[in-house]
């Protein structure tokens, strides 16, 4: 079996001036998530590595770097699933965290639970030892400033939210040498959204979703509209039905665009093996790598 | 239009329902289920009525979900709630959210009033504060009931899952007006001795409800985190979007969930038709339905009361 990575940094009007660096990004964390698969590692230890790259990077909004909500504050999110068992960890609004894909993954493993929240899921982080970092190591100079910006004039505007705002979450899915899959997405969510706003990313299901019988998905884009079509098991659902991964995702992101007007970005990959990354926005910053190619 | 048009199905909670509880169960939804049918036969949206109908359930002490919520370990009250329209597939939830008698208008308001879908814990309640929405201590949301039962699964020996199953259900609606819009809603205090901040099915889009005028609506119950794995109600819904019925489709996925990872629950759902079913894999599930002025009613596998509904 041979083992697959695919990441992304985000499907958005990625301005040039980001592009090299998110490009850059996004062929490390592949070849860290890979690196794991060539050792043997499974797909949940893969996806989690190349997730914490992108997080760890001021350039993408999730973990270092992510946007700031109304109040100026940073609240994260993030989604881990494992194929095999469907075993799934998430955390929604979670603060003062760096790797909130690695507190996923405990949520997973440590409770008997699916997903946290908020206070509860920082409680959480405490009660395991992850030390909570203080807010102004994981907000930019950028970001402070475009949250200035925006402050100013926030009118809530859906129109804009599709095409101009960044959506620069991170995932990563993967195919591990034993056949497995398994997804990981993590955000900060949209610029100067409300407090506790929740978008797809943590989502099972919309953000991202593993099952070894269809494969691994992760999306990225317009948050709400992914919510509405349940994009990542809309696309699975198509696999199911026999398309190709590359037909799926077209044609759930051209009915996701159809019927509530919302673009975005999803990769794919089946437990065959094949992959695909693809998106209706402008730009979407991705990398794979198969069998040491990348 | 069809002449089984409008309908209107509820479920009070999927699991086991002790005897002492069981007839303030059924009674609960069929109330709750007039409701929701009076506003429909009156030219009400499907959206009205399955958010009047929840709101009834949530007042309704014997049910888990606003007034007579189980509790988190803490000994709080954290509230999750979706609702979403099958016409635009516009949707509002909230999870964790606290002191406020009624998190399904909360939700309705998220959908309504916000460009987001989706508000947690504090954020929640701060929202629900800018709309002007009552703030309410949270021992008016405690029942004895619910104490009871925390306090007893406090005890180290405890195992709360099996304890939660059924005895206060969660509580949703689904419902298809007369001019075939579909629509959902459900809402819950979440699991028995649940983490703080624990957020299950209910809130979670596709998992706790879904809606689409092109196929139908489902609310859910049961065992959260295995409803969520399988994101329940997207999935009969796909059932449905390749031919099934409202009642094959409900059943196949309920086998999925209990086959593939040992989980129990139930559904209320309906096709824009107007067909529709309530179907559960658990022993009991306290669900009525209303159409063409009849009010089907029951409680425990096979049962299928009816009576007229005036």
């Amino acid at each position: 079996m041979s083992a697959v990575l695919v990441v992304h940094g985000g499907a958005w009007a990625i301005p040039d001036e980001l592009a090299k660096a998110s490009v850059d990004g996004v062929k490390t964390a592949a070849c860290e998530g890979f690196s794991v698969l060539k050792r043997g590692g499974s797909a949940v230890d893969a996806v989690e590595v190349a997730v914490r790259a992108l997080e760890d990077n001021t350039v993408f909004d999730a973990g270092h770097g992510a946007v700031l909500n109304k109040d100026g504050e940073v609240e994260l999110d993030a989604i881990i699933m494992d194929g095999r068992t469907l075993a799934t960890g998430a955390v929604s609004s979670v603060k003062n965290i760096a790797n909130p894909v690695s507190l996923a993954r405990a949520v997973m493993e440590k409770t008997s639970h699916v997903m946290l929240t908020s206070q509860g899921a920082n409680l959480f982080a405490e009660s395991i030892g992850i030390s909570t970092v203080p807010t102004e190591t994981l907000v930019t100079e950028y970001e402070r400033r475009e949250w200035e910006k925006h402050k100013n004039y926030m009118t809530g505007v859906i129109e804009d939210f599709n095409t101009q705002w960044a959506h620069d979450t991170v995932g990563a899915v993967a195919l591990d040498s034993a056949g497995n899959v398994a997804c990981a997405t993590s955000t900060g969510g949209i610029r100067n959204k409300m407090v506790g706003r929740v978008g797809d990313s943590p989502i099972i299901g919309c953000g991202g979703y593993a099952d070894n019988f269809s494969g691994a998905v992760s999306c990225t884009g317009h948050g709400e509209s992914i919510l509405k079509v349940t994009l990542a098991r809309l696309i699975l659902s198509k696999i199911e039905q026999g398309k190709s991964v590359t037909e799926a995702s077209q044609m759930s992101l051209q009915h996701m665009g159809n019927r509530v007007k919302g673009a975005g970005g999803a990769i794919v990959v089946s437990p065959s093996g094949h992959w695909a990354a693809t998106f209706t926005t402008e730009r979407m910053a991705w990398a794979a790598v198969e069998q040491d190619v990348l | 239009m069809t002449d089984l048009l409008p309908v209107v199905v509820v479920h009070g909670g999927a699991g086991f329902i002790p005897k002492e509880r069981l007839q303030l169960s059924i009674s609960g939804v069929c109330a709750a289920v007039r409701t929701g049918h009076a506003i429909l036969k009156g030219g009400g949206s499907s959206m009205d009525a399955v958010v009047e109908t929840v709101i009834q359930l949530e007042n309704n002490p014997a049910f888990n979900a606003g007034c007579g919520s189980v509790l988190n370990v803490k000994g709080e009250v954290e509230m999750d709630a979706i609702v979403m329209d099958g016409k635009t597939l516009a949707s509002g939830a909230v999870s964790a959210v606290r002191n406020i008698a009624n998190p399904i208008q909360l939700a309705r308001l998220v959908m309504d009033k916000t460009s987001h879908a989706c508000l947690t814990a504090e954020g929640a309640n701060q929202f629900a504060r800018s709309m002007g929405i009552e703030e309410v201590p949270q021992e008016s949301l405690i029942t004895e009931y619910s104490r009871m039962r925390w306090r007893k699964n406090l005890a180290p020996d405890a195992n709360p899952v099996e304890s939660q199953m059924g005895k206060a259900g969660t509580v949703g609606a689904v419902a298809v007006d007369l001019e075939g819009n579909v629509a959902c809603a459900t809402s819950t205090g979440g699991m028995l001795n649940k983490m703080e901040g624990r957020v299950g099915d209910t809130p979670i889009i596709g998992s706790g409800g879904y809606a689409d005028n092109q196929s139908g609506a489902v609310s859910t119950t049961g065992h959260g985190e295995t409803i969520m794995k399988i994101t329940l109600a997207r999935l009969i819904l796909f059932h449905m979007e390749q031919g099934r019925s409202v009642e094959d489709a409900s059943d196949l996925g309920l086998a999925c969930m209990q086959s593939r990872l040992g989980g129990l629950g139930g559904v209320v759902t309906v096709d824009p038709q107007g067909h529709w079913a309530a179907r559960f894999s658990s022993k009991q599930m306290s669900w009525a339905a209303a159409q063409r002025d009849i009010m089907h009613y029951g409680l425990y596998t096979g049962e299928h009361f009816t009576q007229s509904i005036n």
